[in-house]
């Protein structure tokens, strides 16, 4: 579903990702963890092209994605993604900010759209919030509009950047229970997180990184229990 | 001192006049202003490098240089340079007030648009949306609404400065005014007159747009 071959990025003289090798297969939930600053997020992002990347390939559904001829607007419909902060369209209601990629990308008829977008407020549990302006919504129940939003498009991959990094403890759950039921559901998924305990039960692998590369991978079972790599058992000796 | 203030009832028809040509010249120039202002703004955040140095060479012109140059300068140097025939003053005046509104505008929403979260655009193309669709359904519009303040200072500004083209004799509140003191010989009763009415279609304007950002302030979504 996702091949990443030698993937390079760069920030000036800043070499943020170093030759990424890494396949993710269909349906399959791909955990990435590391500490802050490894270039998780820019990984993810280099997935639907928010960075470009300085050299390498990255093939979506079998289309390359860093080939500059590829319709990247194209591939991003079927690739949704969900950030930390959310970044709901504030001046849009919860129901508008689900319905707006399918009025707009797909030239879907606008009651189709609503009904489309009402079905997925459901499905996230927050149809009675429809009619509201995300700064009247918490943190979680943004966050819930915001997966229900990439939902809407309808993706075959979900990228999910540390969704729940900037919720209050208590709202945590309630964004988990909605990415597990996706897991449940088969849907593809790479998913930065710094939840552990989400990583093992949901990951069908996990992905360690550290300064760029992918240190050690692995099911999360045999990760969190037996680390290889030095850099691995430190980094999980402190959050675990 | 000895006022005659029926001078300003024989003329008050002078007045009027100009009045409605001034409130008739800032809305023209600020409408046209607001058009080219979205334009210019976005070639000013175009990637390509000669379109933003074309739209920041113009921005920096137009308000680098007295309004009162422009004008002359497109009364008198526009007409040769295109080769057509000389224009009404009006239309030298709408024109030279549009431009210069113009830049000044640009400004505006180009600050509007920078000071919109990064992420917005993101969110929005992650959706499969283009650059084009992203800035018109999602930036733009939270763009605008913070530029509704600075909006309505540019119009009184604009307001004000449009006195300026009586120097082409349009014959605006300002000009008005210079025809009366010349018939009349009563500057002071005329001026203070003037400058009243100046005074009270800038306050009038200044209670509108405080109305206007209360309203959208209650609806403020964009933060
Ligand atoms: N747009 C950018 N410009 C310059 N440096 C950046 C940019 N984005 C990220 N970086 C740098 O790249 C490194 C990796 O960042 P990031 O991918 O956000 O790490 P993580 O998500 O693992 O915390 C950091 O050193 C960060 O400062
Ligand atoms: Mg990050």
């Amino acid at each position: 579903m996702i091949t990443v071959s030698k993937l390079n990025k760069k920030f000036g003289d800043l070499h943020v990702l170093k030759d990424i090798n890494c396949r993710v297969e269909p349906q399959e939930v791909v955990v990435v963890i590391g500490p802050s600053g490894s270039g998780k997020s820019t990984f993810l992002r280099c997935l639907n092209q928010l960075e470009t990347a300085t050299s390498g390939e990255v093939i979506i559904d079998g289309v390359s994605i860093t080939n500059p001829k590829t319709n990247i607007n194209k591939v991003r419909q079927e690739v949704g993604m969900v950030f930390q902060r959310f970044n709901l369209f504030p001046h849009k209601t919860a129901l508008e900010n689900v319905s707006m990629a399918p009025i707009k990308v797909r030239k879907m008829p606008k009651q189709e759209a609503e009904k489309l977008a009402m079905e997925l407020l459901v499905r996230v549990g927050l149809e009675d919030k429809a009619a509201q302006y995300p700064d009247r919504l918490s943190g979680g129940q943004q966050q819930r509009v915001a997966i229900a939003r990439a939902l809407a498009m309808r993706p075959k991959i979900m990228l999910f950047d540390e969704a729940t990094s900037a919720l209050d403890p208590e709202m945590v759950g309630e964004v988990l229970e909605v990415i597990k039921s996706l897991a449940r559901e088969g849907m593809t998924m790479v998913v930065v997180t710094h939840e552990m305990g989400f990583a093992r039960e949901v990951g069908d692998r996990v992905l360690f990184m550290d300064e760029g590369m992918i240190v050690e991978e692995g099911p999360p079972k045999e990760l969190f229990s037996s680390p290889q790599n030095q850099r691995t058992k430190a980094f999980l000796s402190k959050v675990l | 001192m000895d006022f005659r203030w029926h001078v300003i009832q024989d003329y008050w028809p002078v007045l009027m006049s100009g009045l409605r040509l001034t409130i008739e010249l800032t809305v023209i120039a600020v409408s046209i202003g607001t058009v080219i202002g979205l334009i210019v703004s976005l070639f000013r955040l175009s990637k390509l490098k000669p379109v933003g140095w074309l739209a920041k060479g113009y921005v920096d012109f137009f308000r680098g240089t007295p309004l009162l140059v422009q004008i002359l300068l497109i009364h008198t140097g526009l007409p040769p340079l295109l080769g057509i025939p000389p224009m009404p003053r009006m239309m030298s005046g709408i024109i030279a007030l549009s431009l210069n509104s113009g830049a000044y505008i640009a400004e505006i929403f180009r600050a509007g648009i920078l000071s919109i979260d990064r992420g917005q655009m993101e969110a929005a193309r992650s959706l499969g949306m283009t650059y084009g669709q992203a800035m018109v359904n999602v930036i733009l519009p939270q763009a605008f609404k913070r530029s509704v303040p600075p909006l309505g200072n540019e119009f009184i500004a604009m307001l004000k400065d449009s006195s300026l083209v009586s120097i082409i004799s349009v014959q605006e509140l300002m000009m008005s005014g210079k025809i009366i003191v010349g018939r009349s010989y009563r500057p002071f009763e005329t001026w203070i007159v003037v400058a009243l009415l100046y005074l009270v279609m800038t306050m009038t304007i200044s209670q509108f747009v405080g109305y206007l950002e209360r309203r959208l302030g209650k609806s403020d979504h964009s933060e």
